[in-house]
């Protein structure tokens, strides 16, 4: 099964090549204001580099959050014009999820950390198991004392990956317990990963069911001074 | 033979539009507008728009297509919007448009939103030739353009504050009449008596310059002054007052650009030239002065896809195309 992954909720952008023997090709950028650029001429590298042609993807997969808005939402559009372009499903996939993948190891709780800005993180809290993660509950956005306390109140070993460096240095410092450590961003091959088992058991969604994961409702700022609600004739 | 099939998207403010047009027809050209989203707001929320393009760039793509009669294989170019605009808003019709055109093995083209209102009223009127002088008013921009030819373009007055839509919408916002305000204005002023009041028209400066933010404070202390006195005129003569002003101010400084430049031709764009007193008030000052005039029905005035795929065309011409790396730019100039 091919498939191409799209990851761009984060700084990181990247993309990757997936079949059944693997990582194929990939290819990945941090610049926060880059994916626009970035992920049209990635997918062409990696196809290039594979030697394959979007006709023969099975899938495309699509990391829609949460994270940065317009970096989400530049991934979505990306790969729903592709998969609709060679018509195969789009899969959706948690960022949170992709890093967890990432740190699979071990015994230790993973929690996995975005940057939501605003001083809060989206957290999810995963367990290891045989070849992959398991998740333990919803994702949440939580500042940096809640997330200190949860921590704190939790007897088990924690592996914080994920962007745990967006947080003030005291929130996970002298935590018994609590180690920090990588992959400090979503990688498009986990997203690929995750993908893979969806597509075998049939689960992809309806397109236009893939929507950005933004966990947050839109900053709007109104000049009300000037705002009536009534003219002076209501 | 006949020409390149072109799909245009837009997305650069509170429209998702869609058009596909092929040798200067439009095969279709479909919207979905996010009016309702921001009305509650009283203004266009450059997060919502962006929210509201990705939940429906897909779909409406595929409406497009369908409206058209064609196929997505069928089309032999993409083309979306790269500015100017709001970059958050512009970023998903252009990652779409260029992911959809790599996935095609297309061309991409990346189009600049106001070469593609120059470029609409091509789409009605065959006849319609460059030198122009083209009035491009919005609620995102305000302009007299000079079209030397495709492609040769000078903006010979823009505003200096508020955009003609952004004085609309201020002013019906005050006046409790919702948003937008051009049609809103539009509609209350029916029946009104536009002569009734004299609101100050910025005239002065230079000739082709726009101006709206007096009007809007000279409308907020109108209104105070009389409502607490007890003797505020109709809402209809209000309305027409403030129409009639801004119309003025527009037809008065595009005409000070026809003769600063001796172009025998006229033309409009943008979401203002669909208000039906400015589109009257211009039909009657280019016949008095034996000026042509094209102005696009209202649906290919206010933003929408046909006419990018139109100045897509004009591009793919020339052989020009966006590489894959391109990226929007919220603050493009014509002729940049
Ligand atoms: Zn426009």
């Amino acid at each position: 099964m091919k498939i191409a992954a799209i990851e761009s909720a984060t700084a990181a952008s990247s993309v990757a090549l997936v079949d059944a023997t693997g990582v194929v090709a990939s290819a990945r950028r941090i610049d926060r204001r880059g994916h626009v650029g970035f992920l049209v001429p990635a997918l062409d590298f990696c196809f290039s580099q594979a030697g394959w042609a979007p006709g023969d993807l099975d899938a495309v997969a699509v990391d829609v959050g949460p994270g940065l808005f317009s970096g989400i939402r530049a991934g979505i559009a990306t790969a729903q014009a592709v998969a609709g372009a060679v018509g195969v499903p789009l899969i959706p996939v948690s960022s949170l999820d992709a890093v967890a993948l990432g740190a699979a190891t071990g015994h230790r709780r993973i929690w996995a950390l975005i940057d939501v800005r605003r001083g809060e993180v989206a957290a999810g809290a995963y367990r290891p198991v045989p070849g992959g993660v398991v998740r333990d509950g919803a994702a949440e956005l939580i500042g940096p004392e809640a997330l200190r306390a949860t921590l704190e109140s939790d007897r088990t070993d924690a592996l914080v990956v994920g962007e745990w460096q967006a947080l003030p240095a005291a929130t996970l410092r002298g935590l018994h317990g609590v180690k920090t450590g990588r992959p400090r961003y979503p990688a498009a091959a986990a997203v690929a990963d995750i993908a893979r088992n969806r597509v075998e058991k049939g689960e992809a969604p309806h397109p236009d069911e893939v929507r950005p994961r933004y966990m947050r409702e839109p900053d709007v700022t109104i000049n009300w001074s000037d705002y009536r609600e009534e003219g002076p004739w209501a | 033979m006949s020409g390149p099939i072109i799909l245009g998207l837009e997305t650069s403010c509170d429209e998702t539009a869609i058009g596909v047009v092929r040798d200067g027809v439009v095969l279709s050209n479909v919207l979905s507008s996010q009016v309702d989203d921001h009305a509650r707001f009283g203004g266009v929320v450059p997060e919502v728009a962006a929210r509201a393009h990705v939940e429906a760039i897909r779909s409406l793509t595929h409406r497009a297509l369908r409206d058209a009669g064609i196929h997505q294989l069928d089309v032999d170019a993409v083309a979306a919007t790269r500015g100017p605009g709001l970059a958050g808003a512009l970023m998903v019709g252009f990652s779409y448009g260029k992911a959809m055109a790599w996935a095609l093995d297309r061309p991409f083209l990346g189009v600049d939103h106001m070469e593609g209102h120059l470029f609409a009223p091509t789409l009605e009127h065959p006849g319609f030739e460059p030198p122009a002088i083209v009035l491009l008013a919005s609620g995102g921009h305000s302009q007299i353009v000079l079209t030397r030819a495709w492609g040769d373009y000078e903006t010979v007055g823009a505003t200096i504050d508020d955009a003609a839509g952004e004085a609309f919408d201020k002013v019906a916002r005050f006046l409790g009449l919702g948003f937008p305000g051009g049609p809103a204005i539009d509609r209350a002023s029916d029946g009104g008596d536009a002569t009734s009041i004299d609101f100050p028209r910025a005239l002065g400066d230079r000739p082709t310059d726009l101006s709206f933010s007096g009007l809007k404070t000279a409308v907020v202390t109108f209104v105070r002054r009389h409502h607490e006195a007890g003797d505020l005129p109709p809402l209809s003569d209000v309305a027409a007052a403030v129409q009639e002003a801004i119309v003025d101010v527009l037809v008065a400084k595009t005409m000070n650009a026809v003769e600063q430049t001796g172009v025998k031709v006229v033309a409009g764009g943008g979401g203002v030239l669909a208000n039906r007193r400015l589109r009257q008030r211009l039909t009657e000052a280019c016949a008095a002065r034996g000026i042509r005039l094209f102005l696009p029905s209202p649906i290919l005035c206010t933003d929408n896809g046909a006419m990018v795929a139109a100045a897509a065309a004009f591009r793919l011409e020339r052989g020009e195309t966006s590489p894959l790396d391109s990226e929007v730019d919220s603050s493009l100039r014509l002729g940049s």
